[in-house]
């Protein structure tokens, strides 16, 4: 059966790995419309994302809940016994109020650093088989959300508006392995690169060998030019350990990152920063230590017979 | 292939296409998930002649190429899902001891879903696509596996059917 059409099969064959060659040529020399089918790909898609979005949201965190139990255990069952009462009217808004609170954080730390922000919702989350971290937020470029601008949650920084349409927009995560954002540490000023690494722990090269930095030390953004595509002083993450290797020319530090990826819900683009840097102003407070009380003992000896000297 | 089955056939993965956006991706799955539209191409080519097999590649990995979340170079799937859905109908095309049974195909497509994947991270580096750590290129392949494995026996009846609906019992060359 293979001969008959064995000659029509490979002609075929040659055609579509030709053109399938011929569109990554397109691509890769940046041809714009292409660029503009996948715009249009998207413009027909949101409204189903959005469908989607709202459909499943309750279920999305109850998969994410699962997928954190090995983690959050402990937490969960502690959780668990204090609302078992609760539990059913919780479920109802868990999604609300949790999405509640992401904005009015993002909305805190906004405000704090005077950024005109807009707040969005994350209606897709890019698939992870393609190695890329992104996800799609529900507005675009008719509530003037535009290209390059920075996205942060209520921890920080979250990452970069890559493509914008009419109305949504697509975000590159800072986990992704190709983002890049030049970073400062809080405090000494010492500046430096940090990759993403496709998780929620990253790399930092600091760019001066005379530089360094120590665990615990925090990051914020550098800025860039007209504030694009990074305001300044938003709160990154923390540096969880230090590479000191003699054969390094400048210091690398690892980076736990402030946001929980897996949990991304309310967002904000930060259409305009303030004319001045916040500078250390948005460093994340530390949680006050509770105190644990002591319990003291006060025992006064008894008098013991001393041995007689005679 | 007709023009009429070719339609049909590329309707089918466009739904599917819809479903892995506004549905699949909606939900975060651990480990990353699996692809729908990748799934369905393989199970379809599975079925299929080797110019079936090419043309079915062609429409998932072209519209797998539309998707926002695609890390890669516009015809980057495509050219990895025509070649994976080609030599996939190829080797088993008209081989009743490759596709004896439900249980075999069920791990071929596996198999391949995790091959397939393994081409787009390997060409990707060639074109400048990065895949982040390699612990996390590991999972991510891992993970796939593991959900091919579960969802393949699921969408395999459907295929079947709708293969069968569309090309009936003969052979598509």
């Amino acid at each position: 059966m293979r001969t008959g059409g064995e000659g029509r099969t490979r002609l075929l064959l040659i055609i579509l790995i030709v053109t399938s060659l011929f569109l990554i040529t397109l691509d890769l020399r940046g041809v714009k419309i292409l660029d503009g089918v996948r715009s249009g790909t998207q413009n027909v898609l949101s409204p189903f994302q959005r469908a989607g979005s709202s459909v499943f949201s309750p279920f999305r965190n109850f998969v994410g809940d699962i997928s954190r139990l090995g983690t959050t255990r402990e937490e969960i069952e502690k959780l668990e016994a204090e609302n078992a009462k609760l539990r059913t009217k919780l479920l109802a808004r868990k999604n609300a109020d949790g999405q509640l609170f992401q904005l009015k954080s993002v909305l805190d730390l906004a405000g704090r650093a005077s950024y005109r922000v807009i707040a969005t919702r994350v209606i897709s989350q890019g698939s992870s088989t393609d190695f890329s971290q992104s996800v799609i937020i529900d507005v675009g470029t008719s509530s003037g959300v535009r290209q390059n601008m920075t996205v942060i949650s209520g921890d920080g920084l979250v990452g970069v508006v890559k493509e914008s349409y009419a109305n949504s927009a697509l975000v590159m995560l800072i986990i992704d392995p190709d983002f890049k954002v030049g970073v400062r540490v809080a405090g000494s000023q010492q500046i430096g690169i940090l990759s993403g690494n496709g998780s929620k722990r990253a790399e930092l090269q600091l760019l001066d060998n005379q530089n360094l930095v120590k665990v615990g030390d925090i990051l914020l953004s550098r800025g860039s030019t007209n504030n694009r595509p990074f305001v300044p002083g938003i709160p990154i993450g923390f540096v969880s350990s230090v590479d000191n290797g003699a054969g390094s020319i400048a210091q690398r530090a690892s980076v736990i990152l402030y946001p929980n990826f897996s949990a991304l819900g309310v967002l904000s683009v930060v259409l305009s920063a303030g004319k001045n840097n916040p500078g250390d102003a948005l460093v994340p407070t530390k949680p006050e230590p509770v105190p644990v009380p002591t319990v003291t003992i006060y025992s006064t000896p008894s008098p013991t017979p001393s041995p007689s000297t005679e | 292939m007709p023009f009429r089955q070719f339609s049909i056939s590329s309707l089918i993965f466009i739904l599917v296409f819809l479903i892995q956006e506004s549905v699949i991706n909606q939900i975060r799955l651990p480990g990353g998930g699996f692809s729908l539209p990748l799934l369905m191409a393989l199970a379809w080519a599975a079925l299929s002649s080797p110019m079936v097999g090419a043309l079915t590649g062609f429409i998932a990995g072209f519209l797998m190429d539309l998707s926002q979340g695609s890390s890669g170079a516009m015809g980057h799937w495509t050219l990895i899902m025509i070649l994976a859905c080609y030599a996939f109908a190829y080797l088993g095309f008209g081989n009743n001891q490759v596709h004896g049974s439900a249980l075999t195909d069920i791990f071929l497509i596996t198999f391949a879903s995790v091959l397939t994947l393994f081409a787009f991270a390997v060409t990707g580096l060639l074109l400048g696509v990065s895949v982040g750590s390699f612990s996390g290129f590991l999972i991510t392949i891992l993970s796939n596996g593991i959900w091919a494995l579960i969802v393949a026996p699921l969408i395999l009846p459907i295929v079947r059917r709708l293969h069968r609906v569309l090309f009936g019992k003969q052979v598509q060359v």
